[in-house]
């Protein structure tokens, strides 16, 4: 609820991206009690919100999942974020959202890339290294990879960009609503910086 | 002070997630009431249960983790629900990677008055078509899942409880 009213309260900067790439606008407000950024796309039944996170926030709780500390530093200074995903159709309506994320691309100092995905991170750790509730608690905690969302239904979770904090680049966040696929940009996106 | 920032992450998250929240309830009918992957797991006093011996009465299963801002967000909503239709309906709540002591100390705060069983291994979840947590399914008599939700519901809603009770 605070949340909600601080949200109200931050400035909202309304960005019209290219006609041509998408329709949807994104919408960017600061968090008046954290200062952290999200930004955030509606368009039809598919709502899209990407939060800042602190990398000091993402190392602590990777810390206490049981991950090095070493381990849990290199994830949290990967630009992690939290993205909640939601298809807002009233229920009995037609029409399921799928998101698949090795089909996002980022652009970062004019180059095009995907984003760095659980799968990778969970391939670079020596079993010896990262526990098996460790790892456990790493697929859990990131968003899926491939999610189908229904009428209602909700998913969240963190996503790393696998750049330092402060940098910034822009996502083409891809999406597909009753079989047609979709995409829009958001721009000038900010990894949080240490604190 | 890990603790303390650990707290205050969720706590971040969790405002985060709500300001996201949304009243509506829904559940997802699933595709062809197919039996669901039976299992057998301990809860947090060590006491086994088989996914089998639930057949008779309706029964919703939540996956959820402490860490999760909307498990925890929704969790208060589910104990109510039980405290409704526990004649009725049998409800289980599967922890995904956490020991007992982690969901003792969560339960304090978010008491759980059914079953939490302990999927630590995460053998269980893999069975089950879950992308994120929380997930839940709602099973009829014969062990069947019927309906799923992906993210958090408010499960005291009548509405809601009236279809549950129905299968």
């Amino acid at each position: 609820m605070l949340s909600r009213k601080s949200c109200l309260n931050s400035v909202l900067i309304v960005f019209t991206l290219f006609p041509v790439l998408a329709m949807a606008a994104v919408i960017r407000s600061v968090d008046e009690q954290t200062a952290l950024v999200s930004w955030k796309i509606n368009e039809g039944d598919f709502e899209l919100q990407l939060t800042q996170l602190l990398p000091d926030q993402t190392r602590a709780f990777f810390l206490a999942r049981g991950f090095s500390k070493q381990i849990a530093n290199s994830i949290a200074t990967s630009c992690i974020m939290q993205i909640i995903g939601r298809n807002r159709a009233q229920q009995g309506m037609p029409g399921s959202i799928d998101v698949d994320l090795k089909l996002w691309r980022m652009l970062h100092n004019g180059m095009e890339r995907p984003l760095k995905l659980k799968q990778q991170w969970d391939s670079e750790w020596p079993d010896d290294k990262v526990s098996d509730a460790a790892r456990l608690a790493f697929r859990w905690a990131t968003f899926p990879t491939r999610q189908n969302f229904s009428s209602g239904d909700f998913g969240w979770g963190m996503t790393s960009f696998g750049l330092v904090p402060g940098e910034r680049f822009d996502l083409k966040v891809v999406w597909s609503a009753a079989g047609t696929r979709k995409d829009a940009w958001i721009r000038g996106i900010q990894c949080a910086e240490e604190r | 002070m890990m603790r303390q920032v650990t707290i205050q992450w969720m706590l971040l998250l969790l405002l985060s997630w709500s300001a996201f929240a949304y009243s509506e309830q829904s559940l997802t009918p699933y595709k062809g009431a197919q039996p669901a992957p039976d299992f057998e797991l301990v809860d947090v006093d060590g006491d086994k249960h088989r996914l089998s011996d639930y057949r008779g009465k309706p029964l919703i299963i939540n996956f959820w983790a402490t860490w999760c801002p909307p498990c925890r967000e929704e969790m208060p909503s589910m104990n109510r629900a039980w405290s409704k239709v526990k004649d009725d309906v049998s409800m289980l709540a599967i922890n995904v990677g956490e020991d007992e002591d982690t969901i003792f100390i969560f339960s304090a705060d978010y008491p759980i008055d059914f079953p939490v069983l302990l999927d630590r291994s995460g053998d269980v979840i893999r069975e089950w078509p879950v992308k994120g947590l929380p997930t839940t399914f709602v099973l009829d008599r014969e062990g069947n899942i019927r309906y799923m939700a992906v993210g958090a519901r408010e499960w005291d809603d009548d509405a809601l409880l009236e279809i549950v009770k129905g299968l």
